[in-house]
């Protein structure tokens, strides 16, 4: 009898045959160590098992059977940020996006967590996947900000003994708008006399709760540029918060229940602004592979799959941009550069905006540290690398920092120095919108 | 020098590596000997019983002019090397002073790790050497290197050997990397004394240019440039009005009139004798608080002193002249003290009878002096060459 | 295993973030760039501080345990290959820029800096370190240090050799010396030009000094299509003839230019038989004039099509494609082995031929990539190491290569360094007598033997027999080359 989808019929050492790290992925791995300069944490720690080359090793001896799945080797790859930077940097084409997913879908199986880890891992994927629940969340976070508890639990000295995690959270928690907390974005109607496109979008679950304004921008400039935007309901979360912690079951429901929304819209392009999401959405053909009723389902779904900046930087015109005079520092989103390779679109749809400066930072393929939920669970690499992207980003001189995800932007938002008036942090996308419509980017709250 | 007090010791002249490996095998202190022109470069030897004279063993053994490699014998005389390797329009790119009748061997050259105001372009000679064959003193005869530039293979020991000054045995044969012989080039010397050539010297370090050569002697800026001709002049007119603009006179030389004004200034590094030549070092932005630290040191004691600086390395050989021999030797104390506030230091290279015991001639002990000190003994087991004239009494 | 003792020791010296000893841990320290040689180490420690280093080489002295120094482990000579009884000093943590003189074009930097790292800090000041290893985004200086790193450009710059003015160095006594300086020709033996390209075995470098130069005022690059590698070798003889020497010459042939196109795509031509990639630099005048004459050279030698360069980003692309030639070769094959052999420019033809001949013999593809200008070869031999005996067939193939150079009057390594891998080839290139003398050298630096033993020099046990080459005094007039 021949292995099932997924089962792996050759021995597969201390992983389980259901879909361990991939032995022809490691093989490619030449140990030349190209991957190290541009992993966030070997340039933290400087330790090759917290290196992906080190972790490709790691991964190799435990399919080979000779080093047990033990906390030490758990913790490893549990350090991993996910930024998929050593993709980009690797001359082999090693995939270790896909290796580093396999390897932590197994971990969840074989390895068990401390309870207080558990518990707040488990919060975080009984949370952050589920719109719904976010948004009660939110309300709690508004009502939370309202009262100001934040400033008395600070002033009396109580913050300091709150557990690292939470006060993780409480420091990321943008500042939330009740008229976010109710909104539905609605559809809007395509520009007169254009041909109309008709596009789905993806309004994410962070992005939805905490960066509505996003979401408008995003859905204004695709109607503006002549399409007509679908915004399915009850399309939930795209998965890739729970593909990432290791709940392959959760990953797929959510991504079922994507493909099942989007096809029922029959959409001809779908399009999302968030890049963590973008990326993961491109990889349900791949996610859902053994899944004979799915899998072609999911492969002509993510096909349709365009980032915002990548979806305008194809269009053959544009509506004409107006005038921005501002100085943008753009801060590449690992997910967007390098799990989608997307770099030179958000750029050149920046650059389009007459009167607006573009600018990189020094070591842009160096995560941010905010890694999905990386930053609430690792705290101090988290931290450490924040600190060094916005300087990075203040070196630049920016009047405006511009970054395509929210989570780098919750990241980058809690690093700026505090002051009465902090650097706007925007999408792209916003900035684009802002120069359509001709009006100033930086009044909207 | 130690030649000339008692009796001369005995002179043998080997002509073949089997002949150099007896020479240098038999008991006794040796001094090897090439063209003589540097004999009295490091301290004075404490005992020599036999002098090894290398100019037996002279030739260019092998040439490979497509690969620009050669294969000398170290006895060679540079130059001869030269115009030997000049018919395929090559060279081996160092321009030290030949002293009298321009006797300096290869091997002289390299034990000495001499120099010439190229050396700012090309690199010293021991960026030059690939290869080396030489004959230690408990009759060991072996070779490291190759004939090829690139080579990592086995340890550098070339290294070890370039400025030992024959402390670590005898060196038989060079396998040397060499260059194409310029198509054109042109000095430009301008008329700066010290403070003004201080001033200049960052301008020109700064500016788009890649002269062979920067030097600062008798009282003037000295840029040389070689290359092809177009690429020469263009720089040549770079170099013309950065002085212009400073108001300073310039002059350009080109040909034979510039060969003969590079060849007596390389002269004079050697010095005359009745001076004290010494040999600073700092980094090249000192040069300017190196004239001046000389200028107050020769004051001081009492003592004339000129500077021929290589100005883009930080290499300033000072010739002392007039007063006694305990007078050069403070002037040479009190230079060395200023060089060493500054990082650098200072060696003694030809002096007066007396200052030797005056003033050291190296300088304080350097950094791994224990390490040079078990090499002298693995290498030179019994001590006998040249014993007692390196660094540290080595 | 590491005595508990000392273990002890080093956690109290590092604290124990900096001492690993779990298994797993360390077996991801059990090879370098060179994979087909793996020894776990006893103990990996990581110090970040020349006084860490300092303390934890006393501790291993007193304990008489070896130790292996190690940089980023890219190296491809298993010279970072550790002891199983001995204690594995990483020096990746010590990445501090130290100082940078702009006005005396020095930079001095930890040993753990990346030689990217060292190019990023001189950039400010229009200054750029020039030796170019292609792994330049991840090896360190220390490592550079250790093998006498070259690169493309050492043609006309030079080795690392050429370019550290100084080194601190912890000897394996832990005595701390500084080797050279900033001031040119500090008096005494130059024990800083022996010191590079030890590989490790004479002490361990903290600190580096380092030249660096203002960038060139003009840069052009062509890449010339051959059908031939020959025809390639003949135009860089012409080059050489024609007394221009330029920044680099390279040559990657049409195996290894579907790995680098399928890895960069630098826009190599898929059909040639081998592409030359020449750069000139220097003053504007002088690299045009030569820049057009290496293109009608190579048009001479027959060069079926040459791209320039049009900007920095072109020339950049085209460097990426060459520098990934060897990790993109992992596209073409399961397995492969990356070799480094020198001869003299001028046999190229003869050279590729042999190999050539070898190959088929022995049934395995070699793709090639050469630093023509210098003649460092470095073939890479291609297998399926799942295959039985294909891995050992592979091995013998390369060094086979490089003893063959050996006899065209070349050298068994040009850049990569002896390590484990070339010990016992060593008895080709050198006598006895040779191998013996720098064993002195080793032992002036390190008389007990302590650092990194094992490594460049042939031992009974390791090679088994071996006849030595004759010595300069047994041959004809002193050589014994063909």
């Amino acid at each position: 009898m021949g292995a099932l989808p997924g089962q792996s019929s050759r021995p597969t050492g201390v992983f389980d045959p259901h879909h361990p790290p991939d032995q022809a992925l490691i093989n490619a791995c030449v140990h030349c160590g190209f991957c190290l300069p541009t992993c966030p944490t070997y340039r933290l720690w400087g330790q090759e098992m917290d290196s992906p080359r080190g972790r490709i090793y790691l991964m190799k001896l435990g399919l080979q059977g000779e080093i047990a799945i033990d906390a030490t080797v758990t913790e490893h790859f549990d350090a991993c940020l996910g930024c998929v930077a050593c993709v980009t940097a690797c001359p082999s084409g090693v995939q270790y996006g896909a290796l580093i997913e396999a390897t932590r879908t197994q971990l969840e199986r074989i390895r068990k967590r401390r309870l207080g880890d558990r518990a707040f891992r488990g919060m975080l994927l009984r949370l952050f996947p589920y719109p719904r629940r976010l948004r009660v969340a939110a309300v709690a976070a508004w009502t939370y900000q309202q009262l100001r508890i934040g400033r008395l639990l600070r002033g009396t000295g109580l913050f300091r003994h709150l557990p690292d995690k939470v006060r993780a959270l409480e420091e990321l928690l943008p500042t939330v708008h009740f008229r976010d907390l109710r909104g539905r974005i609605t559809t809007s109607e395509p520009a007169a006399g254009s041909a109309g496109m008709r596009v789905g979008m993806v309004t994410g679950c962070i992005q939805a709760v905490f960066f509505a304004g996003v979401n408008r921008a995003t859905a204004r400039v695709l109607a503006a540029e002549g399409c007509e935007v679908v915004i399915p309901r009850g399309q939930g979360c795209c998965g890739a918060i729970s593909s990432h912690a290791g709940d392959e079951a959760g990953a797929l429901a959510q991504a079922r229940r994507m493909i099942a929304t989007f096809e029922e819209a029959a959409v001809e392009r779908v399009v999302i602004n968030a890049a963590g999401c973008g990326a993961a959405l491109k990889d349900y053909g791949h996610l859902l592979r053994d899944d004979p009723d799915w899998a072609e389902r999911a492969a002509s779904f993510s096909a349709k799959v365009s980032d915002i900046t990548e979806f305008l930087d194809e269009l053959p015109a544009h509506a004409p941009r107006h005038s921005i005079a501002a100085r943008a520092v753009y801060a590449d989103a690992c997910h967007l550069a390098h799990a989608q390779g997307i770099r030179s679109q958000p750029r050149r749809q920046l650059r389009a905006i007459p009167g607006l400066t573009v600018a990189d930072i020094a070591d842009t393929e160096i995560c941010c540290g905010s890694a999905g939920t990386y930053n609430l669970v690792r705290t101090e690499a988290a931290e450490e690398l924040g600190r060094r992207k916005v300087a990075e980003i203040l070196h630049a001189a920016p009047d405006v920092i511009v970054t395509a995800n929210p989570g780098c932007a919750l990241q980058i938002k809690r690093h700026l120095p505090p002051g009465r008036s902090p650097i706007p942090v925007l999408h792209p996308v916003e900035l684009i919108d802002a120069s359509i419509r001709g009006v100033d980017p930086f009044l909207t709250g | 020098m130690i030649l000339d007090a008692g009796p001369a010791p005995a002179t043998v002249r080997p002509t073949s590596l089997a002949e150099a490996r007896e020479a240098v095998a038999r008991e006794g202190a040796l001094l090897f000997r090439g063209g003589g022109t540097k004999l009295d470069w490091g301290s004075t030897p404490t005992r020599v019983d036999r002098v090894v004279d290398t100019t037996g063993l002279s030739g260019i053994r092998e040439w490979n002019a497509a690969d620009m490699t050669a294969v000398v014998r170290a006895g060679t005389s540079l130059a001869r090397l030269q115009a030997e390797l000049a018919a395929a329009r090559q060279w081996l790119a160092v321009d030290p002073a030949l002293g009298p009748g321009e006797a300096a061997t290869l091997g002289g050259v390299f034990a000495a790790d001499d120099g010439g105001p190229r050396r700012l372009r090309f690199g010293s000679i021991r960026n030059l050497v690939i290869g080396l064959v030489f004959v230690l003193s408990d009759g060991t005869v072996a070779r490291c290197g190759g004939r090829v530039i690139k080579n990592v293979a086995g340890y550098d020991v070339a290294k070890l050997f370039c400025g030992s000054l024959g402390t670590l045995g005898l060196i038989a044969e060079i396998t040397v990397r060499l260059h194409p012989l310029p198509e054109s080039g042109v000095t430009v010397r301008i008329d700066a004394p010290a403070e003004g050539a201080s001033a200049l010297l960052p301008e020109i370090l700064a500016a788009p240019l890649e002269p062979v050569a920067l030097d600062w002697a008798e009282d003037a800026l000295w840029i040389r440039f070689q290359g092809r001709a177009a690429g020469v002049e263009a720089q040549a007119a770079v170099v013309r009005d950065l002085a212009h603009n400073r108001g300073l006179a310039v002059e350009e030389l080109q040909g034979t009139t510039e060969a003969d004004r590079w060849s007596s200034l390389v002269a004079g590094l050697a010095g005359q004798p009745g001076e004290t030549v010494v040999r600073g070092s700092t980094v090249p932005d000192q040069f300017g608080s190196a004239v001046e630290a000389l200028r107050r040191a020769a004051e001081d004691a009492g003592v004339r002193a000129t500077m021929h600086s290589h100005a883009g390395l930080g290499l300033h050989t000072a010739r002392l002249s007039g007063g006694d021999a305990l007078a050069h030797a403070a002037a040479v104390a009190d230079w060395r003290r200023r060089l060493a506030n500054l990082g650098g230091h200072a060696v003694v290279r030809r002096r007066l009878p007396g200052v030797e015991a005056a003033v050291s001639v190296f300088g304080p002990d350097p950094s791994g002096i224990d390490v040079m000190r078990r090499l002298k003994a693995l290498f030179d087991p019994a001590g006998r060459c040249a014993p007692g004239r390196f660094v540290g009494g080595i | 295993m590491i005595d508990r003792r000392l273990q002890d020791d080093l956690v109290d010296i590092l604290g124990p973030g900096g001492v690993w000893s779990h298994p797993a841990d360390r077996r991801t320290y059990e090879c370098d760039g060179l994979t087909t040689q793996r020894v776990m180490p006893g103990l990996v420690v990581l110090p970040r501080t020349t006084e860490e280093v300092v303390a934890v080489v006393r501790a291993c002295a007193a304990a008489g345990v070896p130790i292996v120094p190690r940089g980023a482990g890219s190296g491809l000579s298993a010279g970072a290959l550790p002891q199983a009884e001995g204690v594995l000093i990483g020096l990746a943590r010590m990445r501090d820029i130290c100082a940078v003189d702009p006005a005396n074009r020095q930079m001095t930097v930890q040993a753990g800096v990346t030689t990217a790292e060292v190019n990023r800090a001189a950039a400010p000041f229009g200054l750029y370190y020039a030796p170019d290893p292609s792994s330049g985004i991840v090896c360190t200086l220390g490592g550079n240090v250790a093998e006498n790193s070259g690169g493309a450009h050492c043609l006309k710059y030079g080795f690392t050799s050429n370019h550290v003015l100084a080194l601190e160095v912890v000897l394996a006594d832990g005595e701390v010396v500084r080797l050279g300086s900033a001031a040119p020709d500090l008096p005494g033996y130059d024990l800083r030009g022996a010191f590079v390209g030890s590989e490790g075995t004479m002490g361990i470098v903290t600190e580096v000094t380092v030249r660096l130069l203002r960038r060139p005022e003009a840069v052009r690059t062509l890449v010339a299509d051959f059908e031939s590698p020959s025809a390639a070798g003949a135009a860089v003889s012409g080059l050489v003839a024609a007394g221009i020497v330029p920044a680099a010459v390279e040559m990657i042939d049409n195996l290894a230019i579907q790995a680098c196109e399928d890895a960069v795509g630098a826009g190599f031509s898929r059909s040639a038989g081998a592409v030359l990639i020449v750069e000139l630099d220097g003053v504007p005048g002088d690299v045009e004039a030569e820049f057009a004459a290496a293109g009608a050279i190579c048009v001479d030698a027959g060069s079926t099509h040459i791209r320039v360069a049009a900007d920095a980003e072109e020339r950049a692309l085209i460097w990426a494609g060459r520098k990934a030639a060897f990790a993109a070769i992992g596209r073409l094959s399961p397995n492969y082995v990356v070799q480094d052999g020198v001869i003299p420019r001028g046999r190229l033809p003869e050279v590729l031929d042999s190999i050539g001949r070898r190959s088929r013999e022995a049934g395995m593809r070699v793709a090639n990539v050469f630093h023509a200008g210098d003649g460092n070869l470095h073939p890479l031999v291609l297998y399926d190491g799942s295959r039985e005996g294909e891995q050992e067939r592979a091995l013998r193939l390369s060094i086979d290569i490089i003893e063959l150079c050996v006899e065209y009057g070349g050298s068994i390594s040009g850049e990569h360094g002896i390590g484990l891998e070339k010990a016992c080839s060593m008895s080709r290139m050198f006598s006895q007598d040779d191998l013996e003398v720098m064993q002195r050298v080793r032992r002036a630096f390190d008389p007990a033997g302590r650092c990194n033993p094992g490594k460049i020099f042939p031992t009974p046990g390791l090679c088994g027999e071996r006849s030595y080459r004759a010595g300069p005094l047994e041959s004809a007039d002193g050589d014994a080359q063909p």
